[in-house]
């Protein structure tokens, strides 16, 4: 029986749901990670068997292909940044603070660290447990089992703590490399922003050619009154890695948070982001694009929980989808009792250019109260046949009448990004992926 | 902003007793409770159907043992105990029917009451009644009228009687026995139901209609529809149902197959309004219905439902549009009052080219209850330039009440278009004021909001529906503004 007063954010988890196959494939995968990763067991493990192991008929997982997840974890190679030949920073002319990861482990050599008062910024094993959020503590990691491996695998990532009214001078940015054969990384920020702060943060997931293995990144964020947090993710990353990236953020009054995620290249990405608006008069903004080629598979989990009145979230993601590619968007709105005059707004569009590209959209919607404008929209197409002719009779060949439509598409999104020089580079990494030989070719 | 009278004829209108709420009191011949293989060998024996029927239903019956009542909806109920329902039940006289004068004064006094009363079905309405009163059917009308242009409409028992190749060769083949869990169960134990076929390139003159209501304390109903609209034919099926009040649970698991041969168009529409139980949602009708429909080439299936009643509802009319050029359409107003539950929707399943798909759903929820919008919407990668619009908007009355949407949408071809847009929202304040100013009150400028948001579903609804929708939505939903 369930109760249906108020929304069920999560699927619950429930034993009939785990599949005892995928519950055994799971339990030799993390016992492998534990030989990689050096981890005890801990309290963790009781939870995580009794969390269902994705597979087909997990709610949550019933578009993922989790079939081809157990790839074997070897060892990892434990180098920096410079040794991997990875550039620091991948941003040209971007002027930011940084930490840079390299296999799930801190490159202090190759990072910036903002030093002020008011602000502790460290890598996350420098912070002893104690001040760290309490693991386990976030709803996602209750749910999902994938999300409770982080907590218990993640030992490095980003501590920051943003004192009240202090707004940092310059983007701060995180970046991830990956390389090398069956690593697994485990990454886990912990983010407090205080009222009336402010910060912008770029989320940057890199990896090698060849590169094979697993990035399982989770952010805990708590923006306090007032405050506002930009976060742009960019996952841009070769070989084959299975990306996984949790975000959980909880709002207080007034605050506002932009969340942009920009998936350029990546083999498996999965992106889970709740957000939860807790005081009044919230605000949250989700945008994403995908352009997946090939085989590749996107996959975007959004949840936003309306808890208090006046609350406001705007969601909009798009997709082109190329190749044998593969999109899932599943974006949820929860609206509870108490908060009313709620407006949230939701839209998916998606282009399908081949033959063999999948799209699995589903906007959902549950309402509890009655004083709101919740609306969400998806479409599924193709490329508008009248404004490809309308280029061609004027002389535009169909290629770049192609380019001009999809610039025209993305820029929608990329048009909001918070940080000029992040928004030219994925303009930039996307041409250079879909050999599109400049934007701007195509527009003269 | 407040209305004089408001909370008043909330009251009024929550408070109202279901309206065809009685018990009509006619011997039958019951079933003892439970079920077993013997349970269905014994429905099979007393509707002296062929042997190849009960393989079939003992079939069913293994898959349905094997399979898990769904707890994925958005639903709560207490699961019925499937051991505790009589399977079966036939009102006791069992001769012919020649007239409707051979018709027990009883039956004939519930007919009255529902407004459905024979002569005047026969003589005003030109509507062909199937009656079905738990489970055997004891009058049919216009069957002549319809035998000379080669349409046949019956009972289910009837049509395996005198038309089992027709029978045997559509039964099951658009919802197989183990597509689900009620759909296995109805296939094991239905006992009757209604069959149509339609000739090549017959257009049926009148709206085909059957009653169903559940009349027998403590048994479940398991109906069997069927209707084939062979190549180039047309048919509009009607199905309204009201049934009296009850304190316990009563479960309807009811299985409808529509197969639309080439280029044949079917409109099914229903009205439904059984008994949703009271204000606390005790007693009230347990709806779990599968309806889908085939559509092949140039064929074309719209389902048309307005949903007022039931304590929990289940059910998502669907169309598999096989056939080139085919078109699946699909409109819904569903109400929840108080403490009902709906969980309804539509599946669209595009294999051929061209074909094209509408859905347009508008729930209202009032009262305690929830009313969730569940949809598929599936193109494979055959369905070349298919193309598909959604439309379900929700409208809160109270804030006690909730609207959901999970629409599912799979595209596996690039050539295709599909829309989904879906609002929440509550009657605008602007409106009623827009309304009150001109001197109409709060009770009518609701109705006259919320039958406007609704018209797009009632305008698809045949004429002799549209009136009896229309008076449900006002019953239902009256001043319950919150």
């Amino acid at each position: 029986m369930r109760d249906l007063s108020k929304p069920q954010v999560m699927d619950r988890p429930r034993k009939s749901t785990q599949n005892s196959k995928a519950q055994e494939a799971g339990r030799k995968w993390v016992e492998q990670l534990e030989k990689q990763l050096e981890a005890a067991t801990s309290q963790f493990d009781e939870a995580l068997a009794t969390l269902p192991v994705p597979h087909r008929r997990v709610e949550r997982w019933k578009y993922t292909p989790v079939n081809g997840w157990w790839r074997a974890i070897g060892k990892r190679a434990q180098i920096t940044a410079k040794q991997a030949g990875c550039e620091p920073c991948p941003i040209p002319g971007l002027d930011a603070y940084r930490l840079v990861f390299v296999n799930g482990e801190f490159d202090a050599e190759a990072s910036d660290l903002p030093v002020y008062p008011g602000i502790v910024c460290s890598p996350l094993s420098l912070v002893p447990q104690t001040d760290q959020a309490p693991r386990g503590s976030n709803s996602l990691e209750q749910e999902d089992w994938f999300a409770a491996l982080n907590g218990k695998f993640a030992k490095e990532g980003l501590f920051l703590r943003i004192g009240d009214g202090i707004s940092l001078d310059r983007p701060l940015l995180v970046h991830h490399h990956s390389t090398g054969e069956g690593c697994a990384a485990f990454l886990r920020h912990d983010i407090e922003i205080g009222v009336n702060a402010e910060i912008k943060l770029i989320h940057w997931s890199t990896a090698s050619q060849p590169s094979r293995g697993v990035v399982n990144i989770s952010t805990k964020a708590t923006v306090g009154s007032n405050g506002r947090f930009q976060l742009d993710k960019v996952q841009d990353e070769e070989g084959h890695i299975q990306h996984m990236a949790f975000e959980e953020i909880q709002q207080a009054q007034d605050s506002r948070v932009d969340v942009y995620t920009m998936t350029i290249r990546g083999q498996w990405v999965r992106n889970d982001a709740s957000f939860r608006l807790d005081g009044k008069g919230a605000h949250a903004e989700l945008n994403g694009i995908y352009l997946p080629d090939n085989t590749e598979f996107v996959d975007n989990h959004t949840t936003v929980d309306h808890r208090a009145a006046h609350c406001t979230s705007s969601e909009h993601y798009k997709g082109i989808l190329y190749g044998k590619s593969t999109g899932v968007f599943n974006g949820k709105v929860f609206v509870r009792p108490d908060a009313q005059q709620t407006n949230a707004y939701q839209q998916n569009a998606n282009i399908l250019v081949s033959d063999q590209a999948t799209m699995n959209a589903k906007p959902e919607l549950e309402i509890y109260a009655d004083d709101v404008k919740c609306s969400h929209g998806c479409t599924i197409g193709q490329f508008d046949e009248e404004a490809l002719f309308y280029a061609q009779s004027r002389g535009v060949g169909v290629d770049a009448a192609k380019a001009m439509l999809v610039h025209a598409f993305i820029d929608e999104i990329l048009d909001g990004v918070a940080v000029h020089e992040v928004r030219l580079e994925v303009n930039h990494r996307l041409a250079e992926k879909h050999q599109w030989t400049e934007w701007s070719d195509h527009l003269e | 902003m407040a209305y004089d009278g408001k909370d008043k004829v909330l009251e009024e209108v929550t408070g109202k007793a279901y309206e065809f709420g009685f018990t009509t009191e006619i011997e039958s011949d019951k079933a003892p409770a439970g079920l077993s293989e013997d349970i269905i060998r014994l429905i099979s024996a007393k509707k002296e159907e062929p042997d190849w029927l009960l393989q079939w239903r003992l079939e069913a019956f293994a898959v349905w043992q094997t399979m898990e009542e769904p707890d994925w909806p958005h639903l709560n109920y207490e699961k019925p105990d499937y051991q505790a329902i009589s399977y079966y039940a036939a009102p006791k006289q069992k001769k012919q029917l020649n007239s409707l004068d051979e018709v027990d004064p009883e039956l004939r006094r519930t007919m009255d009451k529902l407004g459905i009363s024979m002569e005047e079905q026969k003589r005003l309405s030109g509507v062909a009644v199937d009656f079905v009163m738990d489970s055997v059917s004891v009058a049919t009308s216009f069957k002549d009228k319809l035998a000379e242009l080669g349409i046949i409409f019956c009972s289910m028992s009837e049509a395996v009687k005198e038309h089992p190749e027709l029978v045997r060769r559509h039964l099951g083949t658009v919802v197989p026995t183990r597509d689900n869990f009620f759909s296995a169960l109805n296939s094991a134990v239905f006992t009757d139901g209604s069959f149509c076929y339609i000739p090549k390139g017959v257009r049926c003159p009148m709206e085909l209609s059957t009653y169903f209501r559940i009349n027998e304390s403590g048994t479940g109903q398991f109906e069997r529809t069927l209707v084939v609209a062979d190549e180039g034919s047309y048919v509009s099926y009607l199905e309204g149902c009201t049934a009296p009040q009850r304190d316990e649970n009563q479960l309807h698991a009811a299985v409808v197959e529509l197969v639309a041969l080439d280029e044949a168009e079917i409109k099914y529409s229903t009205v439904q309004n059984w008994y949703p139980g009271d204000a606390e949602g005790k007693g009230g009708v347990y709806n779990f219905v599968t309806k889908r429909g085939i559509c092949h080439r140039r064929s074309k299936i719209s389902w048309t439902q307005v949903e007022t009643g039931s304590a929990v509802t289940w059910k998502y009319p669907s169309c598999i549009l096989k056939g080139d050029h085919s078109v699946g359409e699909f409109y819904s107003v569903a109400v929840t009052n108080n403490a009902q539950q709906a969980d309804t929707g539509t599946k669209m399943i595009h294999l051929g080219k061209h074909t094209h798909s509408t859905i347009i759903s508008k729930g209202i929820s009032a009262g305690n209850s929830h009313n969730s919008y569940r949809g598929l919407v599936q193109i494979m990668p055959s369905a070349s330039n298919a193309r598909n619009f959604s439309q379900c908007d929700s409208l809160l009355m109270t804030d006690t009440s909730g609207a959901h949407t999970f629409p599912y949408i799979e595209v596996k071809n690039p050539t295709a278009q599909v829309e989904h847009e879906a609002t929440t929202s509550k009657i605008g304040e602007d409106q009623l004021f827009y309304c009150l100013q001109r001197g109409i009150d709060a009770e009518q400028a609701i109705s006259l909001i919320v039958n406007g948001y609704a018209k797009e579903v009632l305008n698809q609804l045949p004429m002799e529906f549209a009136v009896e929708a229309q008076k449900l939505l006002s019953i239902s939903l009256e001043g319950s503004v919150g």
